[in-house]
């Protein structure tokens, strides 16, 4: 029990780490892809001279706030339905927790599997339309593999997260459930493009 | 087999698990189960794909526009003339509660901000004058209802994007039902005052002078949506890039007219909306995956034939249609459920002569209406950690607003004018 | 049934892919005596554009799927060659190039060297005929007229080149944005075919001005997911290629019939319909020659193809005209 305690704390640290980079790159692209826009729409309806690249750019960095979303959900932020782990007895819920906490992570460890095969093998070849990036011999189209980068980060921090709640779980299950550190700033983040 | 993915689903859906992962472990299961392991890799593709979307990003911008406005005090402007305006009805504060939505509808692309922003404010006031809280939470998560559908709004992003439709007919067409749905839920906010004993009694009206000074205070607030709507139809720019100005707009109100907020308070208002985009960008991602196992199973012209065989007459259709989205949004979220159902539901309607945009308009009002219902009702959620009611009782309190709201989606049904007028007037049909 | 090949297009019903596909299913499946099934999925159920649906090709996950040369350039730059401007001055000379010359055997070769042998061009045929310049504004007449327009293109530099070659301002709009950026003239203009044109109901939106310029080929390149072409028995791979045979004649014709009543729908809407003399074609044509140099210079492949490109079409031009000779007394 100790040894698991011991692994959540460092895990815990590891992610709130990673998170907390997280949250800092999504405010970055929140701002930028803002500013990006607004360029856009100034360049081509008061300057009337439309430039290529803002639109794929917001796009970019749209993907990249994938980084923000282990933040929610370390926070308990994802919608889910909790009728039923909050009728059944508490040992029972317990375990369904715990049941749940699994089933994500396989669906979350197979998709990062996939992502990081997307993006270093074909699929990641394709070059971006209009976004390039300086190199010593002049300017190179970006790769697509720099925006499909972002998904594959965001859930394989996502892993992180639930491997350190599923450990928090068992701990729970085992009746510990005192001694474990919190996990700070419960900020509401429900979900809604509704 | 691979059609089983529908009942494990709603299976896993109920035990628990988060909507995101349920929409990726059901038909990843069933085409591992069925030796398609080669598909798993277009799940991963179309959600990646469905994020990767230029109109979609009009989501993160609305919800940063409602950040900005909530912070810099524009939410406060918006109650005070409210107030103004229709504080000395019967039920006053209930009053001011469903116009303030209303006017907050015209900012704000969600219902969840609808109610955290206005829910936090006017619950605690409405208890504080002698409303239960049970009332003040149903008041406040039924009216939020509105805001995805009064323009601008998340849902008609998602819809458009994905039934390629235009955003801004979509917008147009939203006006009249919002402000149904809004005077519906005034007229059944009157009747119960006057059948009640227990309500506080009526506020004194505001003078002249009052209401002079609310509206100059709201002016600022209150022309985003000329701003957003003036913009695109004059050309200015796209529904999307109309986000953005009206980001630019809140921001500047908020820091330099209104001065509530700082530049320091900017990093974790952007931070607040990356959180809830980042969360809804996943779920459209995810439910754009599972979609393509929609199609792979063959689930639409299973569904499309079985439909046709209920009824020919459109209009018994119409019926039986919003019986299963009114079902649907009782479990889903109308996000993922507009991605999964529209490109089903869609064409069989236009193909019996329904107007997409009329279609758009059934489909996005009931789903919306939805997000008040248990057990998934994420607006019943949001009202009950805002008030601290628990959410059943909410939805029990909400049953006679949802009676009415219930009513609208029938009128909109069968009323094609009430979604189509404003955008024919404009030249959008 | 033996084999089994998903087939998908991004387009509609309406579309000449569409068309093509259900020659090719029809064709495949009785040739083949049932051993093969083709299944349709059209529009974006399976993948919603060019890279992703061409990813899909690329590991097996999508057998068969049809790409505007727009949408393959990401990976392929080199296919753009059909959005060079004024090249191959109609359809006889362009069906001559992509059914009698190598053209499509060396972008084939390529193709599969690039894909690491996975994405197989089968055969390259129409979609919606020709682009022409069109706009909101004024009738066009010569390059001047278009100076200071906004004309939509997609997001990839060669359209935007042309267009600013002749004088007006490439504005990329996501497509499901245009009609509305039409209406309220966030934009002036698009270059694209009349079927799309009216199939979007872009004259609603004020698009009232067209002139046949005919400035690029609307291709439509075919590709397969190569094992699945090349695991199938000797017997079988020749009906699937005759397939495609068909299915390439099949979307040579169909844009030539839709159009009729597309341009007949044009007009009757008031829409302004200009054919261009041949003295203001070449002016055109002056006008987009930077275009040539920049591609040679600028894509990736893009020198070579081009070479392969023009001896193709002086060898359809000789073809051509050899029959055509034959042909008249
Ligand atoms: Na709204
Ligand atoms: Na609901």
């Amino acid at each position: 029990m100790a040894a698991i305690l011991n692994s959540i704390r460092w895990l815990g640290a590891l992610n709130a780490g990673a998170l907390a980079v997280g949250r800092w790159v999504g405010v970055a692209c929140m701002a930028l892809m803002v500013v990006f826009i607004l360029v856009q729409v100034f360049w081509r309806y008061v300057l009337s001279d439309p430039l290529p690249w803002p639109e794929e750019a917001a796009r970019f960095g749209m993907l990249w706030l994938m980084v923000v979303a282990p933040t929610a959900l370390r926070r308990g932020g994802f919608v889910a339905i909790d009728m039923i782990q909050r009728i059944l007895p508490r040992l029972l819920g317990g375990v369904l927790a715990l049941i749940l906490l699994v089933l994500s992570l396989v669906v979350l460890v197979v998709a990062v599997r996939i992502g990081w095969a997307e993006v270093t093998g074909f699929s990641g070849r394709f070059t971006s339309s209009s976004l390039y990036y300086p190199t010593s011999g002049g300017w190179e189209k970006m790769p697509r593999a720099w925006m499909m980068a972002s998904l594959v980060t965001g859930l394989a921090m996502m892993v992180s997260v639930v491997v350190e709640l599923i450990l928090r779980q068992v701990v729970r299950l085992a009746g510990r459930g005192g001694a474990l550190p919190p996990i700070p700033e419960a900020v509401d983040v429900a979900a809604g493009a509704e | 087999m691979l059609i089983w993915f529908l009942p494990v689903f709603l299976v896993v859906l109920m035990i628990g698990l988060p909507v995101f992962f349920a929409l990726l472990f059901a038909p990843g299961v069933m085409l591992w189960l069925s030796g398609q392991e080669r598909d798993l890799v277009l799940l991963y593709r179309n959600m990646y794909n469905g994020m990767d979307s230029f109109p979609l990003m009009a989501i993160p911008f609305f919800m940063l526009a409602g950040e900005l406005m909530n912070r810099g005090g524009i939410t406060l402007r918006l109650v005070e003339f409210s107030q103004a305006c229709v504080g000395h009805f019967r039920a006053g504060l209930a009053q001011v509660n469903i116009l303030s939505s209303m006017l907050f509808a015209g900012l704000s692309g969600s219902a969840v901000a609808d109610t955290s922003a206005l829910g936090s404010m006017l619950i605690p006031a409405m208890e504080r004058e002698g409303y239960t809280r049970r009332f003040s939470a149903a008041v406040t998560a039924a009216s939020s209802v509105i805001g995805p559908i009064i323009p601008p709004s998340g849902i008609m992003i998602i819809y458009a994007y994905v039934m390629e439709q235009s955003v801004a007919a979509l917008f147009l067409a939203g006006v009249v039902p919002g402000v149904l749905v809004g005077l519906g839920l005034m007229i059944v906010t009157n009747v119960i005052a006057r059948r009640r004993s227990d309500f506080p009694p009526l506020r004194r009206r505001a003078t002249w002078g009052e209401k002079g000074q609310a509206s100059l205070k709201a002016f600022f607030p209150l022309l985003t949506p000329v701003i957003i709507l003036g913009g695109i139809l004059g050309g200015a720019f796209t529904p999307t890039e109309a986000s953005a100005v009206a980001v630019a707009y809140a921001a500047i109100v908020s820091l330099f007219v209104l001065r509530e907020m700082t530049w320091r308070d900017l990093p974790e208002v952007l931070l607040r909306a990356a959180l809830a985009s980042s969360v809804v960008l996943l779920l459209v991602g995810a439910a754009m995956a599972f979609k393509t196992v929609v199609a792979l199973s063959h689930a639409p012209e299973t569904l499309a034939d079985f439909i046709l065989t209920l009824a020919e007459n459109p209009l018994i259709l119409l019926l039986l249609i919003n019986l299963l989205l009114f079902i649907v949004g009782m479990f889903l979220d109308a996000g993922p459920a507009i991605i999964i159902l529209g490109p089903i539901l869609g064409p069989i309607f236009t193909s019996l002569g329904v107007d997409p945009v009329h279609f758009a308009m059934i489909m996005s009002v009931n789903l919306t209406v939805g997000l008040a219902t248990p057990p998934m009702g994420l607006v019943l959620f949001v009202a009950s950690s805002v008030s601290g009611e628990r959410v059943e009782t909410i939805a029990r309190a909400i049953l006679p607003f949802l009676a009415v709201e219930v009513l609208v989606i029938g009128l909109i049904t069968y009323v094609p004018a009430i979604s189509l007028a404003v955008p024919r007037f404009f030249g959008f049909l | 049934q033996d084999y089994t090949f998903r087939a998908t297009a991004n387009s509609n019903e309406n579309d000449e892919d569409y068309d093509g596909l259900v020659v090719f299913k029809n064709y495949v499946e009785s040739a083949s005596n049932g051993a093969i099934e083709v299944e349709l999925f059209i529009g974006t159920q399976l993948c919603a554009n060019g890279a992703e649906c061409l990813q899909g090709v690329a590991d097996g996950s999508i057998d068969i799927f049809v790409t505007t040369s727009g949408g393959a350039a990401g990976i392929f730059p080199y296919v753009q060659i059909f959005d060079l401007p004024y090249l191959m001055s109609d359809d006889r000379i362009a069906e001559e190039v992509l059914t009698n010359t190598d053209l499509t055997a060396q972008m084939r070769e390529r193709a599969l060297a690039d894909s690491g042998d996975t994405i197989r061009i089968m055969t390259i045929g129409n979609t919606g005929g020709w682009r022409n310049f069109a706009n909101t504004e004024r009738r066009v007449t010569q390059p001047s007229d278009l100076e200071g327009l906004k004309i939509r293109t997609v997001v990839a530099d060669l359209p935007q080149e042309l267009v600013r070659a002749v004088g007006a301002s490439p504005t990329p709009i996501p497509w499901p944005e245009l009609f509305t950026s039409l209406q309220t003239g966030v934009v002036e203009g698009t270059k694209n075919g009349i079927t799309d044109i009216m199939g979007m109901k872009f004259p609603d939106a004020g698009l009232q001005y067209l002139t046949l310029d005919g400035h690029a080929y609307m291709a439509a390149i075919w590709v397969m997911n190569n094992e699945a072409f090349t695991s199938l028995p000797p017997e079988l791979q020749r009906v699937v290629v005759d397939g495609f045979a068909a299915l390439q004649q099949a979307t040579f014709a169909s844009p030539k019939r839709k159009s009729i009543d597309a341009y007949a729908a044009f007009v009757d809407g008031g829409g302004d319909l200009y054919v261009p003399t041949p003295d203001e074609k070449v002016a055109f044509q002056e006008a987009a020659s930077p275009v040539y140099d920049w591609f040679a210079q600028n894509v990736d492949g893009g020198d070579e193809m081009l070479t392969n490109f023009r001896a193709a079409i002086t060898e359809a031009e000789e073809n051509v005209n050899a029959r055509r000779e034959r042909d008249m007394p």
